[in-house]
């Protein structure tokens, strides 16, 4: 097994070739990790919402209202206005899938799930619906698409311009998913790569692998809290620029 | 490797679905709780601090009333203090008319009473010296006069001295 296929078997997701009536069904590493993360958010958030006026009770519903009022204060209003406010279960739960998700790969027989394309992609087509939902609601099917020309564009540059901001917004949603793919696939193999040290120089001298151990060991202890730091960060950079870009059509220029 | 980029319909799918359901789900069972919990708080919150601004300015206006009030009692003070002033002074000045004229009409009535008692002393002592007198001419005359005459004497003497 070279270091390609070792790095591969580590991020890559596995089916675990489950079929109904002969149909594939689409349970692999990944998926089930996510469901799982769905099934801990939603007995634990039901949980803390339902607990007593006990210390611990208030504790844990005042940690999750100053959540929620981080996600409503700090992304949701400033950058949807009031309009917002109805989608907040959203973004509370956007955000918290996602920082999960990227923070299961750092349980040891877990994987990151956001490291998969189809994944990320998943959450950017919920995101891009959101925006579609947004725009439609608030300013019907015309005003939607009328937002996408700028105010002031003379009308010879309309059948330009439109595409332009269209295909802008696609883009807008389909890098949602290309940034924290990449941003979660690269942590981890950064980090498989730092363990893979120690046994790639350990393979030439079994010394100079004993020797690799406590840089490589150092770097990777680095690594991973710069991994935490990474999720947090991307969770909410998912989470901010769905509500700027929902936002965006929201309050057209 | 190059599967990294190889989309996974069947797992996208499911990914929304499990997504979608979980909001759906968490909207239902916790997040409508606790944002309705934080909403109640906030607007708790946001009525005890109306209720503390509205008792501050009801304080700030009662201060000023207050401060109003006691501004003017404090010149009501000072004009009754400066009227009970003005009434000390007319009433020390009654006071001390009425003291003076007193004092002249007792020191009048002290030197009347004087001139009396003086007048009535000066008869006394005329009384006395006549009396005296007549005693002591009797004495001389007795040894020479006698009785009628000297009788006739003294009531010429007496006589003389009540004319006088």
């Amino acid at each position: 097994m070279d270091v390609a296929e070792i790095i591969a078997h580590h991020i890559l997701d596995h089916d675990w070739g489950v079929t109904l009536d002969g149909l594939r069904l689409p349970i692999t590493t990944h998926s089930v990790t996510l469901m799982a993360i769905s099934v801990v958010l939603l007995l634990g958030l039901s949980w803390i919402a339902r607990l007593g006026p006990s210390r611990a009770g208030r504790l844990l519903t005042t940690l999750m209202e100053e959540y929620v009022s981080f996600i409503r204060d700090g992304i949701v209003l400033p950058n949807m206005g009031k309009e917002g406010k109805s989608f907040l279960p959203y973004f509370c739960t956007l955000f918290l899938f996602v920082l999960c998700s990227a923070l299961a790969g750092l349980i040891p027989n877990m994987k990151t799930a956001t490291a998969n394309i189809s994944v990320t992609a998943a959450l950017a087509l919920c995101s891009g619906g959101l925006i579609l939902y947004c725009g439609l609601k608030f300013h019907g099917p015309i005003g939607f698409l009328k937002g996408f020309i700028p105010s002031g564009t003379p009308g010879w540059l309309v059948p330009l311009i439109f595409p332009l901001e269209v295909v802008s917004m696609i883009i807008k949603v389909c890098v949602l998913a290309i940034r924290l793919f990449a941003n979660m696939l690269s942590g981890h193999m950064v980090l498989i790569c730092l363990l893979l040290i120690i046994f790639v120089v350990g393979q030439m001298h079994i010394a100079a692998g004993a020797g690799a151990l406590l840089p490589a060991m150092g770097l990777e202890l680095f690594m991973t809290c710069l991994e935490l730091l990474v999720a947090f960060l991307q969770a909410y950079v998912f989470t901010l620029l769905t509500s700027i870009f929902a936002g965006s059509v929201i309050h057209t220029h | 490797m190059e599967d990294l980029l190889k989309p996974d319909y069947g797992v996208l799918v499911l990914t929304v679905c499990n997504f979608l359901l979980l909001v759906y789900l968490l909207k239902k069972f916790a997040w409508n709780l606790i944002i309705g919990g934080l909403e109640k708080r906030e607007q708790q919150i946001a009525d005890d601090k109306k209720q503390a601004q509205d008792a501050r300015a009801a304080a700030e206006t009662l201060k000023q009333e207050l401060d109003a009030k006691l501004a003017q009692i404090s010149e009501e003070a000072s004009k009754r203090m400066a009227e009970a002033v003005k009434i000390g002074e007319k009433q020390k000045e009654q006071i001390l008319s009425a003291a003076k004229e007193q004092s002249d009409r007792l020191l009048a009535q002290a030197k009347a009473q004087i001139e009396a008692e003086k007048n009535k002393a000066l008869a006394d002592v005329r009384g006395e010296i006549a009396r005296t007198a007549v005693l002591a001419a009797s004495k001389v005359v007795q040894q020479q006069m006698s009785e009628a005459s000297a009788k006739s004497v003294v009531d010429r003497v007496l006589e003389e001295i009540k004319a006088k």
